[in-house]
């Protein structure tokens, strides 16, 4: 089947308006769902050929107020590429994790939840540690989050406006 | 001068010139190590010569950047050196912070966590210029200038008080 | 009586010790020119082993580490004593082989009881690796060592210097058991191919990995012994040893740089290859040599 095919039969068994599916070019689409068909359409395309989890990852609109998950499923048969994206709120993010459907999505919703702060009920490494050591402060990758102001804070720098050289016993301040 | 300064000057003249590096590389700048050591710039001239093991090494490079979960390890491996050993900081982020100076994640001055004997500037510095370093690390060491070890005896408190606000009050790995 | 044999023993070691730790440092030049470029100064070595004696501190793990470590030292300068360098022996009449092949066996018991006290398991993987490759090299030189004592009916390698003096070289008379015996002693001294108890990218320098300071200066003072013995066994059993001292020093080095040239371009086997490949290729040429050997005899 090619693309077109494709994209026809996925909008007649979901009833998706015409402007939530769009070409991205021969070998990708992309598909916009709401928060609550999402489990069913994930399993639905398990069925027909996209067996493949390749990512899981989330982008942050602060002025939109929401967070919004993508997941990228690819299927050798077909040879396409699908990213199916949802949109949950910011306050109190939750979603239900596909865990049961893929195996492999323990690692990318743990990296998700650690990073972001996103939690995936369902998954059994919520709030435990994987990259980061004794981590003190919000989630790094939201976009409030201010790196210099940490780094200023954490990690002491040179101070160049009172700059005389040293010598090595005079090191203590 | 009597006969215990000659005796330490002759083991500094025998120590200066028979260095082991170890071949550990911290960061981006380890790239610029394996010119060095091999046929066209080559370091094995000066007696330097790459070591496996940090029990039987002298020099630790940091070469580049150092991120937080680096810096817990490194502390491991300058701990179990046998003194006298020195430390040898390459490239500007190790100075000041480099290029990036604003991450949640790298360090921005080595001097507050392992005492340091020489910086080689440079964002990489080239081969030539890590041998000029070594040039005159070696004679630092001839004349007894390079006490980095004994300052680090010396000082353990304020070292170990700068760690442990970097690692998170913690010093031993979590997992 | 006694004492003198100590001051001749004592200068012997002395003597060794110098000539052997500058050539192994101008083999380091040697292999620097193969590869393009200057190595170091030949008294490198010099250095390398008396600032690994000045360190300040050493770790130590316990009693049997510390004994083994004395145990290899001593064992492989007490080997040494018996080797005729030239017609130069320090005990005139018992330079026997048998003894010294006994007691060479003791240096590295000596480094497997102090590998096994340190606890490291690099070093437990380094040891069980040397052994392996002992079982590989040790058989097809024995076979070659007993035809030679049995065509001479004799075991003290001064009777078989002297016959060779005499007649012809060892070498001409049986050429294959020469090539056998090189590649074993290749394989005693650890250079490459044959090197992977060693190792140093792959288990962070095997059995050597926990030593510090001062005994690991000890440590490459007894490598360097070793050498000593074992290729001075092989010029004394096959090139007719040496009328003089300098004869025998010429020799000795034509020998230790024609390995070192051999060495510095070959890959590293892996320890099921190299006894693989001693036992197919070393035994039975060393077989189809003594068997050649024995005809001409006994015919």
């Amino acid at each position: 089947m090619n693309q077109n095919e494709i994209i026809k039969k996925i909008e007649n068994e979901f009833n998706i308006d015409k402007k939530d599916i769009k070409k991205i070019d021969s070998k990708q689409f992309k598909a916009f769902i709401k928060n609550s068909q999402i489990i069913d359409f994930l399993t639905y395309l398990k069925n027909i050929g996209f067996w493949q989890l390749s990512l899981i990852t989330a982008v942050d609109w602060v002025d939109d107020n929401k967070f919004e998950i993508v997941y990228n499923l690819v299927s050798w048969e077909l040879e396409q590429n699908i990213l199916v994206k949802t949109d949950i709120s910011r306050k109190n993010p939750k979603i239900t994790s596909v865990i049961n459907i893929w195996p492999a999505a323990k690692y990318y919703e743990w990296d998700v939840n650690e990073y972001f702060g996103i939690d995936f009920i369902g998954n059994p490494n919520n709030g435990k540690e994987l990259f980061l050591e004794n981590w003190d402060g919000p989630p790094p990758m939201r976009k409030d989050f201010d790196p210099l102001k940490y780094s200023k804070n954490k990690f002491p720098e040179k101070d160049y406006k009172n700059f005389k050289m040293k010598k090595q016993s005079e090191v203590i301040e | 001068m009597n006969t215990k300064e000659l005796i330490e000057k002759i083991k500094n003249i025998v120590r200066g010139h028979s260095l082991y590096m170890l071949h550990y590389c911290t960061g981006c700048g380890a790239i610029e190590l394996p010119p060095t050591m091999t046929s066209r710039f080559d370091m094995e001239r000066l007696g330097i010569a790459p070591m496996a093991t940090p029990r039987q090494a002298d020099i630790l490079l940091i070469t580049g950047y150092l991120s937080k979960k680096t810096l817990r390890r490194v502390i491991y491996t300058y701990e179990q050196m046998q003194s006298p050993k020195w430390v040898v900081g390459f490239g500007s982020c190790t100075i000041n912070g480099g290029i990036y100076y604003d991450s949640y994640s790298t360090i921005n001055r080595l001097d507050l966590y392992l005492p340091v004997d020489l910086y080689i500037a440079g964002c990489m510095p080239r081969p030539e210029a890590i041998i000029n370093g070594f040039k005159k690390l070696i004679s630092m060491i001839e004349k007894g200038d390079a006490k980095g070890w004994e300052h680090y005896i010396e000082n353990k408190k304020w070292y170990k008080k700068n760690q442990k606000k970097a690692l998170g009050n913690s010093l031993y790995t979590t997992r | 009586m006694i004492i003198k044999f100590l001051i001749r023993g004592l200068l012997f070691l002395i003597g060794a010790f110098i000539f052997q730790v500058s050539l192994s440092g101008f083999s380091r030049k040697v292999v620097g020119r193969i590869q393009k470029r200057y190595g170091p100064v030949f008294w490198q070595n010099f250095r390398d082993i008396f600032k690994f004696l000045f360190k300040k501190t050493s770790i130590s793990h316990g009693f049997i580490f510390d004994f083994g470590v004395l145990m290899a030292f001593g064992g492989t300068m007490a080997t040494l004593i018996f080797v005729p360098f030239g017609n130069f022996a320090v005990i005139p009449g018992q330079t026997n082989f048998i003894v010294i092949i006994y007691l060479l066996a003791i240096g590295l018991l000596g480094m497997a009881m102090s590998a096994v006290g340190s606890g490291n398991p690099n070093a437990s993987i380094g040891i069980s690796r040397a052994l392996t490759q002992m079982l590989g090299y040790e058989l097809p030189f024995l076979i070659i060592a007993l035809i030679i004592m049995f065509t001479n009916q004799s075991s003290s390698l001064e009777v078989l210097v002297n016959s060779q003096i005499a007649g012809t070289w060892n070498l001409i008379k049986m050429p294959l058991g020469a090539v056998v015996a090189f590649i074993s002693v290749m394989g005693m001294l650890g250079k490459k191919p044959f090197d992977s108890p060693i190792a140093p990218a792959e288990i962070a320098s095997g059995p050597l990995v926990e030593y510090s300071g001062k005994y690991l200066g000890i440590l490459m003072i007894q490598h360097e012994f070793a050498t000593v013995i074992e290729v001075g066994l092989f010029v004394n059993l096959f090139l007719g040893g040496g009328k003089t001292i300098l004869d025998f020093m010429i020799k000795y080095i034509i020998v230790y740089i024609l390995m070192v040239i051999i060495s510095s371009f070959l890959p590293r086997f892996k320890v099921e290859e190299s006894v693989k490949f001693f036992w197919k290729w070393g035994l039975s040429i060393s077989i189809i040599q003594a068997v050649i050997t024995l005809g001409f005899y006994f015919s």
